[in-house]
Order: structure tokens, then C-alpha cells, then sequence
């Protein structure tokens, strides 16, 4: 995933949780505010009752001083009006409240006070003529009649903001007439607004009014502008004529709050509800919204904290994550090289090491099939027994190497099962016999006899199994059970059921867990001896994985183990394969010596390889087949002989300089007039890798074939590409078709030494005298790998031929900056030293041929010369054999 | 106490040559400065018998700037006349207060102006340079207790949009107004002029001579004494004012008994018959005009097509129309005040042109201030030539004197005396 990307969903789900905590915090916001509007409303309710219980106190003194003053009128001693104000003076206790007892009924509503003009203290007469509180009177009071109140008006003796409460009062006036008078309790406003401290310190900021119906302020709050709030709130809030009058409405007679704008524009929350004891009149609690609500600026800091939290965060992981990321890249760019390294490692010693194999297992296969001296058979068949295992742990570490990469692949064919046992028995019964060990077959003789599924790979887990049973059997038994099981639900598959039973030195429990692990061997001091990598059972298990199955193990240390798995297979065949055992026990009856399983003196081959050991070997190993064989030892050579004679096959080595084997198979195909159109081609190759198969099928080959060669595969793959009306089977050969439904040998199978060595009775050559002298040359390397005096010094004489050649080859290609020529050229030179024992040289081509692999021109330029120098000293000091000085030369089939 | 005021009010007539005008430029325009610390906190009430005040209001929000920990408070007091000198010795005594020219001479303001502070003490830093002279009142030595928020004048808001309409200009003189009015009428118009028929300063015949009247008492101020003492034959004064008024009744310029019939009082109905928008000329004072802009809404016919109106001096002289500037409402501190040195610090905020002119023109008074181009409803009145602007006080009449004149121009104007009659009985003519 790209960092860009990365990064962005980081973004994303941050912006998410942000939005999350917004909605969340708004959602809890309005709750709070909810809760808070809902308190404040219970204020203005709490602060209507406590207002109510004052109007009450206040109008129920006015009614105590009333009632007195009437009493006395029903008792027939009705008061003057000094009298009641006299009467009025000790009773009330509070400066700051006055009594001002009017004459309604008089035209200047005249009346006198308990108390003097504050600017004249010897006037107490008061009057109410342009006071206009009467006229509203009775709409103000109470309509229960419990309080009777004026709005609020200013006192006229004091100027002081007064309401008052009244009462009706007979008295008498100084002309001793009797009036109604209006008995009024005078009580300063901020009398009131005392009993309202208590709402300061919670609501600092709440400003207590009260209105008439009609919106006139009785107390004002002093930051209500205008005489009139509904005037006021016209003049701050946007409203239609209609939502005036129902905010008009709602507030004249309802309870409840609303949000409205102060003449700063500021949001307010306006509560409302009418005076419990003057329903006329409604209690205003006005308080600015931000007091009240929960302040949003906290959420925004908060939320700006926690954004920058996460950006931090972000940054941080990303900074952590970079440099995880740069070490990750840092090892998996060494784990790439070292996987590099390990390929090139693994196609260096596919290569490096089965070539040489070849010529060993080759040659040594010559000695087998040639020597009559049953010493050096002995010791030839432990060669093979060596190159044999060898080449085993090789193939080991190459099929591990391609589970590894996940390239290994199964290919189902149709197979013989009876072939594949008769292959499995033929391994490993010598073996068993070798160690005194018995094997026992125990076959289900109705195993349908040809199947579908990668024949190899089950072949190779058997294989492994037993193996590792004989081998780590030292006496007894091991048993091989395979049985067959038809399913019910998949007729067309047949489950085998395979087990492995020895008499071995069996598993410790605690050590079965490391059974599987690669390059783990159990109790390795104990079993040092033994051959293996540690590879084996790990192999067998991805195998099984593969196939959909599992090994399993049942094992009692010192005692043995049975190793099994099933296995399911599709069924071509359901003829059942018969008794094995008894087909067994024929074969080793008939067990045969080496023999060619054809001859084909009218077959014509073609093999083309740029090392001339290799060709010589190809040609010595089909000596006996008669075949017609032509060598070429270049591309450009091989297509000549192409375009000239007819060939029932043609072997292409891959690597070759110039035209390697790819390239030369395109210009073959590309030609028509040519016999050899229907040809089949097989890929020489010492690259066993894997892909390699895919690769050479993908270029066009028929088939291909693993250097070292393997003569049994050989002449079986020349067996189904030869035409058949040339190819002669051997009267002993048993090819195809009997009883075991395979060859009758295999590689181990040669061992009573029985070899008809009389076809090759020439004698020995001597080598020549002054090639002991040459110091550059290791005469024994040389006839290992050539195999005998007489092929070593052909091998040598050709060597000679093209020194020269491929010098300036090499010279001409470094002048012309061809890497690529020069190091198949250096790859060329290195491998046939290495076969003529020029060991040193080859040497030094090797590290040429990896200086041109890699792209190191300045090692090339530092010891190319010194390489082309030893080259032409060697050529020199072979001089000698160079057939221009023997004048009875001839060319031979080579 | 009473010496005092009787000195303010003979002093009043010569304090305006001694004292400098606005015009003279000086700090006038310099930015408020506060002396004391912004955080300052403290409280101060105004007292004053209109029934709201927003102009103040706004002024104290403007003030809040300055000092945004002060809160002050307009208080209504009823009875206003009566009430403010017992309030300013009450227990909540207001810290400032409104106060009135017409307070200048009774006796029963003399406790309230001892309250005052002397706004002209240097110490007080009060700058009133702005304010026209000729609207200063001083004290007999020379003090200034009260200093001029609003002034108002007498003349007709005029509907520019028939004048527009009818491709007429306004009129500038009498002649004029015959000429116009005729047209007016020719065009459909039943009363061109219209005005409430009462007797107060706010009547129509008041806005339509008073001015004329005062200028010729001021022409002849070796009469005001006369006049004031209603001598007999001082009355001979009004004479060219009355005829100017019948002449003008007996028009076609006004049906008398239409402004009877349609508008009832001397505020609301003057204003809200002008917004029925078939008035060309609405004979008015400065203090109805100040109610405009509210009623603006309130009449559904102004609402439903409104238009735009203009205050003009009433076209009652040959030469043009006069205009008379009186002091609305002043603004006095009280110098027992808790806070006297904040009630002097909003003082000195407030009485400066900018502040002057924006409180004047929210409340659609006459700035007192020369500057009339803040307002364009007022600014005709630039236009008038300095030779027929002055001051009421100039006029040096007593308030019994004006009266008789108001009950001479109500009589005349109804049709009750002639012109002889009125002048004949002038300080015996019935008042309402």
C-alpha cells in the first residue's frame, strides 16, 4: 500500500472519530444546554413564587393597616385621614416603606404621606395628579383580589421607583366628610429586587422584569431598552407580523423560555411565566445564552487538542512506520540479494556440480559397463553410489528451493501405479538388502492399475519415507502397506492409504515436533553417520501439503515408527494391479545386468554442446545403441548439419556462446526447406532449477534433459522419440510393458557385474610422456572426467584445436564490449579446462565468468589477459598432440 | 436660591456674545480620551421624564467601549416636573438628569439647579465648544449647570415625493406657498397644509408664526419688557404675525376644520395622518418629528407605499421662513452623585459632535451642534440665512408672555377675535 494512500485513510478515520466526537459533543452540548434552559426556567418559577410570597406579605400589611382603619369606621369612630396616617406611622417598622392614604374621589388625587417630601420635610401632603397609576388600577390588581398593586411609578415624595400595594379605607376629612380613600403601601422597587440577591453568584448575569400584559415594564431591567418590551423585542428580533404577535401571546399568558437577540445582536435566553399572585403581570428572567449555555469554544479547544493529538500521533507513527519500513526494506532488499545469491548459488551448483557429475557418473558408467576387473567395479560402483546420493541432495535442495519460492507445481498424468511401485521397490530393496534389513511389500491387489496425479512427487515422498526407514534401521524390518479405498461420494477417486513400518531406532516424542523443520536432523551426534540434509521429511510433508494430505507419525523410540498418509487419486483404470508381491518376487528373480534396452543403427542423432568432453560423453554413453550420432560444438554448426542430413532427434545444449540453445531452436524453426521440421528437439541443460521445464517448453523443446546424464533417461526419452521402426529392443531389454510395467533396472539395480565388456576390448592408451610435465594440467582430474586415456587425449587434441579460436574470440569480443559473449566464451573455456584437469585455469575462468555475470568489467580487465595467457600456454605446451604432427590422424565420429 | 436662577435667566441673554461657538472649531472633533482606568467599575442612572430613551441607550453602548465594566441605566421618572428635585435628595438619587429651558425662571427648580454640577469648571473637562452658543445657559456667574442634548424648532415636514410628484418645489417664502398651494389644491390636494388645531407649542398656528413673531420681538427688544408686563398696546407686536396667520387660514393652503376632524392629538395623529401620504406639508415641531421613524412601521399606509419627507421651516415670511431654535432637553449633573467624577466622565463623552450629532439623529431631534448635515431630515434648516436664525432665548419673552401669544394665533386662527381684537386684548386674551 502506498504511503499517500496509507496516510490518507489515517486522515480519513481521524476525521471520522473527529466528526464522532463533534456529533457526540453537540449531541451532549444540547443536552447540557437542554438541562440548563429547563434549570433556568425552574428559577424563574422558584424566583416567581418567592416574588409571589413578597406581593402577598406586603399587600397582607396593607390589608392589616386597611382592615384597622375600617374597623373603627364600622364601630362608628371612622378615622380622619391624620388620624389613619397617624395610626399608619407606628405601625409600619421600615423607613424606606410609606403609607400615602389618597382621596380617589378628589380631582387632584391629593392625599398626605407617613412620610415628608424628601426636599421639603414639612410637606407631607402628597398628590397623584399627573401620576397616571389609577386609571389601570383595577386591571393591574389581582384578579383573585388577593393583591392589589399599581405598576411601578415614582414615588412623588422621594423619587424613588416604588409600586404599591392598595386597599380601599373610609375616612374623613377635615371638613369632616366622609371619602373612600385609597390606602397605599409604598414599597421601593429595589425593595423587591433584595429578594432576588439570591440569584446572583449562580446566575451572575440574570436580570429579573416585570411587564404587564401589554408589555409595559413594571420593573425594568436595565438592560431592556425601550419603556416596552414587546417594543423592545421588535426592535432586536427578526419577525413576521405573525410570529410577533404569537411571541407576544406566548409570553403574555404562557410559561416557558425562549432565545432571543439583545440590542447587541447577542443570543439570550429569555424565561418567562406570569406572576402567580398578579396573573396580569409576568415575571421576565432574561440572561445572556452564553452564561447559560455550555460554551462551545471549550469543545472547539478540545477538539483542536485532540486533532492535534492524532496529527501528532499520525506523525509519529508515520515517522516509526517509515523507519520500520526502511529497515523492512533494508532486509528484504538483503533477503532479495541473499535470495539472488542463494539462486545464482543454486543454479552455480546445479550447474557447476552436475557437470562434472555427468562426466563422472558418465564415464564411471563406462568403467561399469567396460571394466572386467572386478576391483575396479567395486570401486566404480561406490562412485556411482556416491554420485548417486550426491546428486540425491542436490535434487534435495533444489526441490526445496523451489517450494520455497512457491514455484514447485504439481503436474498430474496418467500413470501406472504398478510402474511406480515397481520404481519404488527397485530403490530401496537393494538398499534394504544392504543392510541386512527385509522389506516387505504389502500391496492391496486392487489398486486400480493406472492412475492420475504427479506420479514424481508421490514417487519422491515414498521414496523419502522409505529411505529414511532403512536408514535409520539397523535390524529388523521395513514394511511398505499400501492400500486402496473406493469413496462413495467421489466415484471417480480412489483414496490410497500408504504406511511406512520399521524396526528402527524410533522417535523420542519431544523430537517429532522438529521432524518437519528444514535442516533439522534428530539427535544429529547420535546420527552423524548418516547421510541426509534434513530436508527429506520436510519436503515430504510440503509435498503432502500439496496433494492435500499429511504425513503422519507414530513412533516408539527403540522400537520404531510407522510413518503413513492417505492420499486421494483420480482412477483411469479400475483394473486392479494384482499381486505385486509375487510380481516382486519374479522380478528379482530376473534381475538383469546392464544392457542397452535398444539398438538403432538406422536412427541419426544430432547433439550439439559448446564442451567437447560433454559430447564425448553423450556419444560413449550410446556407444552400444549404434545409433548414427553427430557432434557440433556451436549453434551456427549445429544448424548447418541441420539444413544438411535428416535426424530422428537433436540435442541442444542451452548455454552455449554466439547462439545459444534457444536461439538456435528459433532459426531452426524459422527454416522450411528441411527434413527436419518434424524433428523433436530436447533441451540439454545442466540448469535443473526450477522453471526450467516451463521455460525450455515455452522456447519451443520437445523435452529436456538434466546433465549429469542419465543414461536410463536418456535411452528412455530416445525410446519414445525415435521413430519406432528404427529402434530394435534388446532381446533382454525389457523396455515397456512386462509385468512391473517399467524398465527392469534402475540406476542401482547394475551391481553383479555382469557387464559385457567385450564390445569395448581395446587396449589401453598410455598417455603421452610429455604431459606429465605440464604442470597446469591434472592428469588424474583429466581422465576422471574423460574417463580414459585415449578419450582424454582426444579430448585434449580438441582442446588444442580450438585454443586459439577461442582466444581471439574471447580478445575480439572484450574489444568490442560484448559482456554477454565474452562471459559465455570465459563460462566455455572454464568447463572444458575443468575437463582436460586444467584445474587452476578453470579456476580462474570461473572467476571471470562471475566477474561477467555481474557486470565487473574492471576484474575483467585486471585478469583477462592473464587468463588468455595461461589459455595459450596450456595450448602451447599441448602443441604436441596436434594431429597436422601425426600424419595417421583421422577424425573420428567426434 | 431663586436669585440664582433669575441670574441665570438675565445672564442667558448675554452669555452667547462672551462665549464661543462651535464654529471656532478648537477640540471639538478630537477623540474621546478616558481619564480614568478602562477597568474601572461603577454605575450611574439617568433620569429623565421621556418614557424611553434608545438615542441614550445607545450612547451608553458606545460608552462601554471605553469603559466596558460601567453600567448605566435611563430611568422614566413620573411626574418629572415635579419629582426631580425631591429624587436628586431621595435615597436613589439619579447621578444625571435631563433638564428644560422652560425650568429657567421657577422658582421650584431652584433645589434642583443648587444640585448641579458647574459642567464649565475646568477641573470637569467638559468641552462645549461644539454646542451653538446661543443654546448655553450660565448661571449669573458665569457658570454652565446644563449643557444642550437636543433642540427642536417649529415648522411643517414636508412630503417630497408629491412635491417630486407634482413637479413642484418646496416654498421658500408666503408667496410661494400661495402659489404652490394653489396648485396643490388645483391638483387634488383638499388641505395642502394640514396641523393639529391645539393650543400648545405643537399647534399648527404656533409652528406657522411663533417663529415669525419671535423674529420681530427680537427686531424689537426694547418692547420685551412690555411685552412681558403685557403694558397695554405692547399687544401691536403680534399684529404683523396675526395678519400673516389669518391671511393664511383664509387660503387655500389649510381646511382648519379638516385638521379638526382628522387629527385628534398633538403627536401620534399629526404623524400618523402625515404617513397616509396625501399631506404635502404637515405643520410640526422638532419634537414630533423625533417620533417619526417609529410610527414608520406602525402605519400600514407609510408601510404599503412609504415615501420621503424632509422638515422644513414654515414659509410664513416674505423673505422665507424663520428659524427659531429651542432647547428640547439638557443634560445636568448631579453634584452629589456617588459617582460624580464618572456621571462627569460620561459627560465629557457624550457633549462632543460626534456623539451629539449621532444621539440627535437616532432620536430625529436637532443636533445642537452647527453641524446640520448629519441629518438629513434636518439639513434644510442650513439653508436658512443667519439673519432669520436664533435662539429662543433671544427673544428674552417670559412664558406667560408666549402663552398670550398662543392664545392671540388660537383664537385668530379659529376664527374667535380678529387680528384688532386679539392685539386689543393682548394679556387678557383666554387661555386654554
Amino acid at each position: 500500500m502506498k504511503r499517500g494512500l496509507i496516510i490518507t485513510i489515517n486522515l480519513l478515520i481521524m476525521g471520522f472519530i473527529l466528526i464522532l466526537i463533534i456529533g457526540y459533543a453537540n449531541t451532549k452540548a444540547t443536552e447540557s444546554n437542554k438541562n440548563e434552559i429547563i434549570a433556568f426556567e425552574k428559577m424563574t418559577v422558584t424566583t416567581n413564587q418567592i416574588i409571589a410570597n413578597y406581593l402577598e406579605d406586603e399587600q397582607h400589611l396593607c390589608d392589616t393597616w386597611a382592615e384597622y382603619i375600617n374597623h373603627s369606621a364600622q364601630e362608628g369612630a371612622t378615622m380622619t385621614l391624620d388620624e389613619a396616617i397617624a395610626y399608619i406611622r407606628k405601625a409600619k417598622t421600615t423607613p424606606e416603606i410609606q403609607a400615602h392614604l389618597i382621596l380617589a374621589d378628589t380631582p387632584n388625587r391629593e392625599g398626605i404621606s407617613t412620610n415628608s417630601k424628601v426636599s421639603d420635610p414639612d410637606v407631607y401632603n402628597v398628590s397623584y395628579k399627573n401620576i397616571k397609576i389609577f386609571d389601570t388600577i383595577n386591571d393591574e390588581a389581582d384578579s383573585t383580589g388577593a393583591v392589589n398593586i399599581t405598576r411601578a411609578y415614582t414615588n412623588p415624595l422621594n423619587g424613588v421607583q416604588s409600586i404599591g400595594f392598595f386597599n380601599y379605607v373610609t375616612v374623613l376629612d377635615d371638613e369632616g366628610g366622609q371619602h373612600n380613600g385609597l390606602l397605599m403601601r409604598v414599597v421601593p422597587i429595589s425593595s423587591l429586587e433584595q429578594k432576588l440577591v439570591f440569584l446572583k453568584g449562580e446566575y451572575e448575569n440574570v436580570e429579573i422584569s416585570i411587564i404587564d400584559r401589554d408589555g409595559n415594564y413594571v420593573v425594568h431591567g436595565k438592560s431592556f431598552k425601550n419603556s416596552n418590551f414587546f417594543e423592545y423585542y421588535k426592535s432586536y428580533n427578526t419577525a413576521t407580523a405573525d410570529e410577533y404577535q404569537s411571541v407576544t401571546k406566548e409570553i403574555a399568558t404562557g410559561t416557558g423560555s425562549m432565545a432571543i437577540r439583545n440590542f447587541k445582536g447577542e443570543d439570550c435566553i429569555l424565561s418567562y411565566t406570569p406572576l402567580e399572585t398578579m396573573s396580569t403581570w409576568v415575571l421576565l428572567a432574561y440572561i445572556p445564552a452564553k452564561d447559560l449555555v455550555a460554551n462551545r469554544q471549550i469543545d472547539w479547544l478540545l477538539l483542536g487538542i485532540a486533532s492535534l493529538g492524532f496529527l501528532a500521533l499520525l506523525i509519529f507513527n508515520s515517522s516509526v512506520m517509515m523507519n520500520y519500513n526502511h529497515r523492512l526494506s533494508e532486509a528484504a532488499q538483503q533477503a532479495n540479494q541473499a535470495n539472488e545469491a542463494k539462486s545464482y548459488f543454486l543454479s552455480t551448483m546445479s550447474h557447476d556440480i552436475r557437470t562434472p557429475m555427468n562426466a563422472i557418473l558418465g564415464l564411471n558408467e563406462m568403467v561399469l559397463r567396460e571394466s572386467g576387473d572386478d576391483s575396479i567395479r567395486m570401486y566404480s560402483e561406490s562412485i556411482r553410489s556416491a554420485g548417486n546420493t550426491l546428486l540425491g541432495i542436490i535434487n534435495d535442495i533444489l526441490d526445496f528451493s523451489k517450494i520455497e519460492a512457491g514455484k514447485m507445481e504439481l503436474i498430474n498424468v496418467d500413470y501406472s501405479f504398478a510402474s511406480l511401485l515397481n520404481d519404488l521397490v527397485n530403490m530401496v530393496q537393494k538398499k534394504a538388502e544392504d543392510k541386512g534389513l527385509a522389506f516387505t511389500p504389502d500391496i492391496d491387489k486392487n489398486i486400480p492399475s493406472t492412475l492420475n496425479g504427479d506420479e514424481i512427487r508421490i514417487k519422491q515422498v515414498i521414496i523419502n519415507i522409505l529411505s529414511n526407514a532403512v536408514k535409520y534401521t539397523n535390524q529388523g524390518s521395513v514394511t511398505l502397506s499400501i492400500h486402496a479405498d473406493r469413496l462413495q461420494d467421489k466415484p471417480d477417486t480412489v483414496r490410497l492409504r500408504v504406511s511406512v513400518a520399521d524396526t528402527g531406532i524410533g522417535i523420542k516424542p519431544e523430537d517429532l515436533g522438529r521432524l518437519f523443520v528444514a535442516f533439522e536432523r534428530i539427535e544429529e551426534k547420535k546420527n552423524r553417520n548418516i547421510e541426509g540434509t534434513g530436508l527429506g521429511m520436510a519436503i515430504t510433508q510440503r509435498f503432502l501439503d500439496m496433494m492435500g494430505s499429511r504425513l503422519e507419525v507414530e513412533s516408539e523410540y527403540g522400537k520404531g515408527s510407522v510413518f503413513s498418509f492417505e492420499l486421494e487419486q483420480k482412477v483411469v483404470s479400475w483394473d486392479p494391479i494384482g499381486d505385486f508381491e509375487e510380481a516382486f518376487r519374479n522380478s528379482l528373480r530376473e534381475r538383469k545386468n546392464y544392457r542397452e534396452k535398444f539398438t538403432a543403427p538406422d536412427a541419426r542423432v544430432l547433439v550439439v554442446d559448446d564442451t567437447a568432453v560433454n559430447l564425448t560423453v553423450f556419444v560413449n554413453l550410446l556407444k552400444r545403441t549404434g545409433l548414427q550420432i553427430d557432434t557440433a560444438q556451436s549453434g551456427d554448426e549445429g544448424i548447418a548439419l541441420f539444413t544438411k542430413k535428416h535426424y530422428d532427434v537433436i540435442f541442444l545444449d542451452h548455454m552455449m556462446p554466439d547462439k545459444d540453445g534457444i536461439e538456435t531452436l528459433k532459426e531452426m524453426k524459422t527454416m522450411t526447406d528441411t527434413s527436419n521440421i518434424l524433428t523433436p528437439v530436447i533441451c540439454l541443460t545442466a540448469n535443473a532449477i526450477s522453471g526450467m521445464r516451463e521455460m525450455y517448453t515455452n522456447a519451443g523443446f520437445d523435452d529436456y534433459l538434466t546433465k549429469p546424464i542419465d543414461v536410463e533417461k536418456l535411452e528412455s526419452m530416445l525410446l519414445q522419440y525415435l521413430p519406432k521402426d528404427k529402434v530394435t529392443m534388446s532381446a533382454d531389454g525389457d523396455g515397456e510393458g512386462d509385468a512391473l510395467g517399467g524398465p527392469g533396472e534402475s540406476g542401482s539395480s547394475v551391481s553383479d557385474g555382469a557387464v559385457d565388456a567385450a564390445a569395448d576390448g581395446e587396449d589401453e592408451l598410455a598417455l603421452p610422456e610429455f604431459l606429465f610435465h605440464i604442470k597446469a594440467l591434472d592428469l588424474n582430474a583429466g581422465l576422471n572426467y574423460c574417463g580414459d586415456a585415449e578419450d582424454y587425449v582426444e579430448t585434449l587434441r580438441m582442446y588444442l584445436d580450438s585454443a586459439e579460436k577461442k582466444a581471439k574470440e574471447i580478445e575480439k569480443y572484450w574489444a568490442e564490449g560484448d559482456l554477454k559473449n565474452i562471459t559465455i566464451k570465459i563460462h566455455a573455456l572454464k568447463s572444458s579446462s575443468r575437463s582436460i584437469g586444467a584445474l587452476e585455469l578453470g579456476e580462474l575462468a570461473a572467476r571471470l565468468e562471475k566477474a561477467g555475470n555481474d557486470g565487473d568489467t574492471q576484474t575483467l580487465g585486471k585478469e583477462l589477459a592473464k587468463l588468455l595467457s595461461e589459455y595459450r600456454q596450456l595450448a602451447g605446451a599441448l602443441e604436441p598432440l596436434d594431429r597436422r604432427h601425426e600424419p595417421d590422424a583421422d577424425n573420428d565420429n567426434l | 436660591m431663586r436669585k440664582t436662577v433669575r441670574t441665570l435667566l438675565t445672564l442667558g441673554l448675554t452669555s452667547m456674545l462672551l462665549l464661543q461657538g462651535c464654529g471656532s472649531g478648537k477640540s471639538a472633533d478630537v477623540p474621546f480620551t478616558p481619564k480614568y482606568d478602562k477597568d474601572t467599575e461603577f454605575s450611574l442612572t439617568v433620569a429623565g421624564d421621556y418614557s424611553n430613551f434608545e438615542s441614550l441607550e445607545a450612547e451608553f453602548e458606545r460608552f462601554y467601549e471605553y469603559y466596558p465594566n460601567a453600567s448605566l441605566q435611563y430611568v422614566s421618572l413620573d411626574d418629572y416636573g415635579n419629582v426631580i428635585s425631591s429624587a436628586l435628595v431621595g435615597s436613589e438619587p439619579p447621578d444625571i438628569f435631563t433638564t428644560k429651558s422652560s425650568m429657567i425662571g421657577n422658582e421650584k427648580y431652584d433645589d434642583m439647579f443648587a444640585a448641579c454640577e458647574v459642567l464649565s469648571d475646568e477641573s470637569v473637562g467638559i468641552d462645549y465648544s461644539c454646542i451653538r452658543s446661543s443654546l448655553i445657559r450660565t448661571t449669573d456667574s458665569g457658570d454652565v449647570v446644563m449643557l444642550p442634548v437636543f433642540t427642536t424648532s417649529y415648522g411643517m415636514l414636508v412630503n417630497m415625493d408629491i412635491f417630486e410628484k407634482e413637479g413642484l418645489k418646496v416654498p421658500t417664502n408666503f408667496k410661494e406657498l400661495m402659489t404652490v398651494c394653489e396648485k396643490l389644491k388645483a391638483a387634488g390636494y383638499e388641505s395642502p397644509v394640514m396641523g393639529t388645531d391645539r393650543f400648545s407649542g405643537s399647534g399648527l398656528f404656533n409652528n406657522f408664526v411663533y417663529p415669525m413673531y419671535a423674529y420681530n420681538v427680537i427686531k424689537n427688544n426694547d418692547k420685551i419688557d412690555a411685552l412681558n408686563n403685557f403694558e397695554p398696546g405692547s399687544g401691536e407686536l403680534m399684529r404683523p404675525a396675526l395678519e400673516r396667520l389669518d391671511e393664511f387660514v383664509k387660503s387655500d393652503c389649510i381646511d382648519v376644520a379638516k385638521c379638526q376632524a382628522e387629527i385628534s392629538d398633538e403627536y401620534d395623529q399629526v404623524i400618523m395622518r402625515f404617513f397616509e401620504g396625501d399631506v404635502p406639508m404637515m405643520l410640526a415641531a422638532g419634537d414630533v418629528v423625533s417620533g417619526t421613524a417609529k410610527r414608520e412601521s406602525k402605519s400600514d399606509a407609510f408601510t404599503a407605499n412609504p415615501f420621503k419627507y424632509r422638515f422644513f421651516t414654515a414659509p410664513a415670511g416674505d423673505k422665507g421662513g424663520y428659524f427659531i431654535n429651542s432647547i428640547s432637553i439638557c443634560f445636568s449633573v448631579n453634584k452629589n452623585s456617588k459617582n460624580l467624577d464618572m456621571a462627569n466622565e460620561f459627560m465629557r463623552f457624550l457633549i462632543s459632535k460626534k456623539e451629539l450629532n449621532n444621539m440627535a439623529g437616532l432620536k430625529r431631534l436637532i443636533t445642537p451642534t452647527d453641524d446640520f448635515s448629519s441629518d438629513e431630515l434636518y439639513s434644510a434648516i442650513a439653508d436658512i440665512p443667519d439673519d432669520r436664525s436664533f435662539s429662543d432665548k433671544e427673544t428674552g419673552l417670559l412664558d406667560p408672555a408666549v402663552r398670550q401669544f398662543r392664545a392671540a394665533i388660537y383664537a385668530v386662527g379659529n376664527g374667535t377675535m380678529t387680528v384688532d381684537e386679539a392685539v386689543a386684548a393682548y394679556g387678557s386674551i383666554p387661555e386654554e
